[in-house]
């Protein structure tokens, strides 16, 4: 891994940070609710149960700050409105990975907090401080049944959680997890059975929350933490809401490798630039739902997608459109699309329904004066959506203080992406008519590397075809394509010169600072090597920000 | 959908149940930090000894809890006198989780990819949790464990054999 845990977890600021703030948090609340128990003297009776019983205590409280924590990073729409306020702060596009660290946390301290039940009632049966035998407290009275209850849903949720899991079959992770609104409901109510009381029976009264706090003496955390499960809820049925407004499949696209551009028509549906959406058809799964890069730019009348027939959902799409694996389209030249229009077809279109959009960080291109856009392999498709609407924005002539684009794709085999090359087709040859503009000329500079190793065979057709030729024979387009991995810190530092030395950016004073903003979609090692590229650069004249997008 | 590999899942939920108590971590790398719940569960069985089922004719006692009826002497002997059957689940879990992580020096034995014996395995762990008080959660997480099994057997998956490092560089 080359980079060790120490160095990984407390020699980068922010992860220090966070561990800083997210373990001590958890420890001043094990503290502070392992005092408050031990001190309290209405609890004495309670108290002669000694230390597991404050370990108990003071890991309930944990419990239920994780529990409030946990859903947190999945209210998806709320995250979306604050992202870009918030960007400084933290990292938003970071969720999953917060929800994993809170999940790690809460499996934890559910096995101190139990094992610290398990003594606390044996004891409770051996001393006879309340009439009760172990089992009926933890088999009859509500915390222990939800407890238990709520044990078993953890095994079956993180389970199936497992990324070998996740990917094998979504399906298991997905409908599993949704056993968290059972867990939430044993959560909120773990704690009605009254178990913390200086009473010798629960102090039960008829009406809300069933108990009274006169003599119920628990932390009543569930007051603050359900506020997170409501809201949650609440977005749940937010976007169930607004998936049934008025949608309709108005196109379907084929292009030749067999990738289909879904073209949806839905007036409510607003996003911008990067986005992606969850899609539904109901006619081929009734409750799922897939994500979805949008590859058209908000300007567009429609919003389109792009979907590879790669796994059994999307190949059963294909199979329904009847242009599936099954029925393979032949005669068709690269840059050339079937149009599936069901007017004059014979198949009529199935309904979809559309949830989103969710955010991702490359909708703040245009603050930056340089936008490098680096996408590799897959992760190039939230790039469609942007060189679109940057394509859109430089005719009507509002870039803000966008001066240049480079855009880079990185990838093994570039033929398997024929629907992005027409579309980056579509783009260069629009800059290619600015062209007679000075101002816009070199405004989109398109990179192609391809990393594949090539074959003798394939070397002299390229050297071949090549020389002279308008179109670079592999991607049609004008930018030649280069052969290799990119060598990041070279690009970088001929890009920071060229700015600096005023001519990258013409009529650019090098008093001002000049802000450069990397947008990377792909696979994590190449991230590292970007960002670091990215750091090594940033000088005073010069900034150079980075962000990575997730899928 | 999509094919879920039934043995691979019964498997997590199998380290699960072996370790004890908790929940399998994963961290980032696929490495996995498991707390076990049948490791955990007999090795506190261990210092809080206490027959399961020891309500079934038992009388409970003001201080001193509920003392089991004179039927049950067997299982008082080897639970709380003498804790066998805390010291023999805790091996047993240690063994499967030895096959289910797996150990490198296990991976050679056909064991390693026998369904069958892990289902046989996990009974047995079934049965010896089931007998102590805090291994019920560990006996109903075997047992789901074995469910999972017996649906991976149904189903005709088998278990690759473990490939070891064949093809190295300098090796032709």
């Amino acid at each position: 891994m080359g980079e060790s845990w120490f160095r990984r977890e407390f020699m980068v600021p922010r992860r220090l940070a966070f561990n800083v703030l997210f373990y001590g948090a958890h420890l001043s609340l094990f503290i502070y609710g392992w005092y408050s128990q031990a001190t309290n003297q209405r609890l004495a009776g309670l108290n002669s149960l000694k230390y597991s019983v404050w370990t108990s205590r003071g890991a309930g409280l944990v419990l239920a700050f994780d529990g409030g924590l946990i859903l947190l990073p999945m209210l998806r729409n709320i995250i979306r409105i604050i992202r870009p306020k918030l960007t400084w702060a933290f990292p938003a596009d970071e969720n999953i990975w917060f929800h994993r660290q809170v999940a790690y946390s809460l499996a934890f301290w559910a096995m101190v907090h139990t094992t610290a039940h398990y003594v606390n009632f044996i004891n409770v049966e051996r001393t006879q401080i309340r009439k009760q035998t172990a089992l009926q407290i933890h088999y009859t009275q509500p915390g222990g049944i939800t407890g238990h209850f709520m044990l078993l849903i953890m095994v079956l949720m993180y389970s199936t959680a497992h990324q070998k899991i996740r990917q094998q079959c979504f399906e298991a992770f997905w409908y599993t997890h949704h056993l968290a609104f059972f867990f939430m409901l044993g959560l909120y109510t773990h704690a009605t059975g009254c178990f913390v009381r200086d009473t010798v029976d629960p102090d039960y009264i008829p009406t809300f929350p069933f108990y009274s706090t006169e003599h119920c003496l628990g932390y009543l955390s569930w007051r603050f933490i359900i506020w997170p499960g409501i809201i949650y809820f609440g977005e749940r049925v937010w976007r169930e809401i607004r998936a049934r407004r008025a949608t309709r499949l108005s196109k379907v696209l084929v292009h030749p490798s067999g990738a289909m551009e879904l073209r949806i028509i839905k007036p409510s549906f607003k996003y911008t630039a990067g986005q992606w959406l969850f899609i539904q058809i109901p006619e081929l799964s009734r409750f799922q739902w897939h994500p979805f890069t949008i590859t058209s730019a908000p300007e567009d009348p429609y919003v389109s997608i792009h979907i590879r027939q790669v796994g059994d959902f999307t190949r059963g799409l294909g199979d329904r459109l009847g242009v599936g694996p099954s029925d393979k389209m032949s005669g068709m030249s690269r840059g050339d699309y079937v149009e599936l229009d069901p007017a004059g077809s014979s198949i009529a279109l199935p309904s979809v329904r559309i949830d989103g959009p969710y955010g991702a960080p490359a909708e703040d291109v245009f603050g930056a004066e340089v936008a490098i856009l680096i996408g590799a392999g897959i992760g190039v498709t939230p790039f469609a959506s942007i060189l679109k609407h940057i394509w859109y924005r430089q005719k009507k002539g509002k870039l803000g203080s966008l001066r240049r684009v480079e855009f880079f794709w990185v990838c093994r085999d570039a033929p398997s992406f024929g629907w992005f090359q027409s579309l980056l087709q579509e783009v260069e040859a629009a800059q290619a008519d600015r062209e007679l503009h000075v101002l816009a000329a070199n405004f989109l500079r398109i990179n192609v590397y391809l990393t594949q190793k090539i074959s003798e065979d394939m070397l002299w057709n390229i050297a071949v075809n090549d020389a002279g030729a308008e179109y670079d024979p592999l991607t049609l387009l004008r930018s030649r394509t280069m052969f290799g991995r990119p060598d990041w810190m070279t690009i970088f530092g001929q890009m920071k010169q060229a700015i600096e030395g005023g001519q990258y950016l013409p009529g650019s004073t090098s008093q001002l600072k000049t802000k450069v903003a990397t947008y990377f979609c792909g696979p994590g090692a190449l991230a590292k090597a970007i960002k670091d590229a990215t750091v090594s650069h940033t000088n005073s004249n010069v900034e150079f920000t980075f962000a990575k997008e997730h899928f | 959908m999509g094919n879920l590999i039934w043995h691979e899942y019964s498997r997590l939920v199998s380290i699960t149940a072996s370790v004890c108590r908790c929940a399998l971590l994963y961290t980032k790398n696929d490495h996995s930090r498991a707390i076990t719940d049948a490791i955990w569960a007999s090795f506190f069985g261990l210092f809080y000894r206490k027959f399961f089922w020891d309500f079934v004719g038992g009388t409970l006692r003001d201080p001193g809890g509920i003392q089991p009826s004179p039927n049950a002497e067997f299982f008082i002997t080897i639970i709380v006198k003498i804790p066998l059957v805390q010291i023999l689940s805790n091996i047993l879990a240690a063994s499967i989780l030895a096959i289910e992580l797996p150990l490198p020096q296990v991976k050679q034995f056909s064991l390693y990819r026998s369904i069958v014996g892990r289902i046989v395995l996990l009974l047995f762990q079934v049965f010896l949790t089931i007998l102590f008080y805090q291994g019920t959660n560990a006996a109903i997480w075997s047992l789901i464990a074995v469910i999972c099994y017996g649906r991976s057997l149904m189903l005709g998956e088998t278990m690759q054999e473990a490939k070891d490092n064949r093809g190295k560089a300098g090796m032709a």
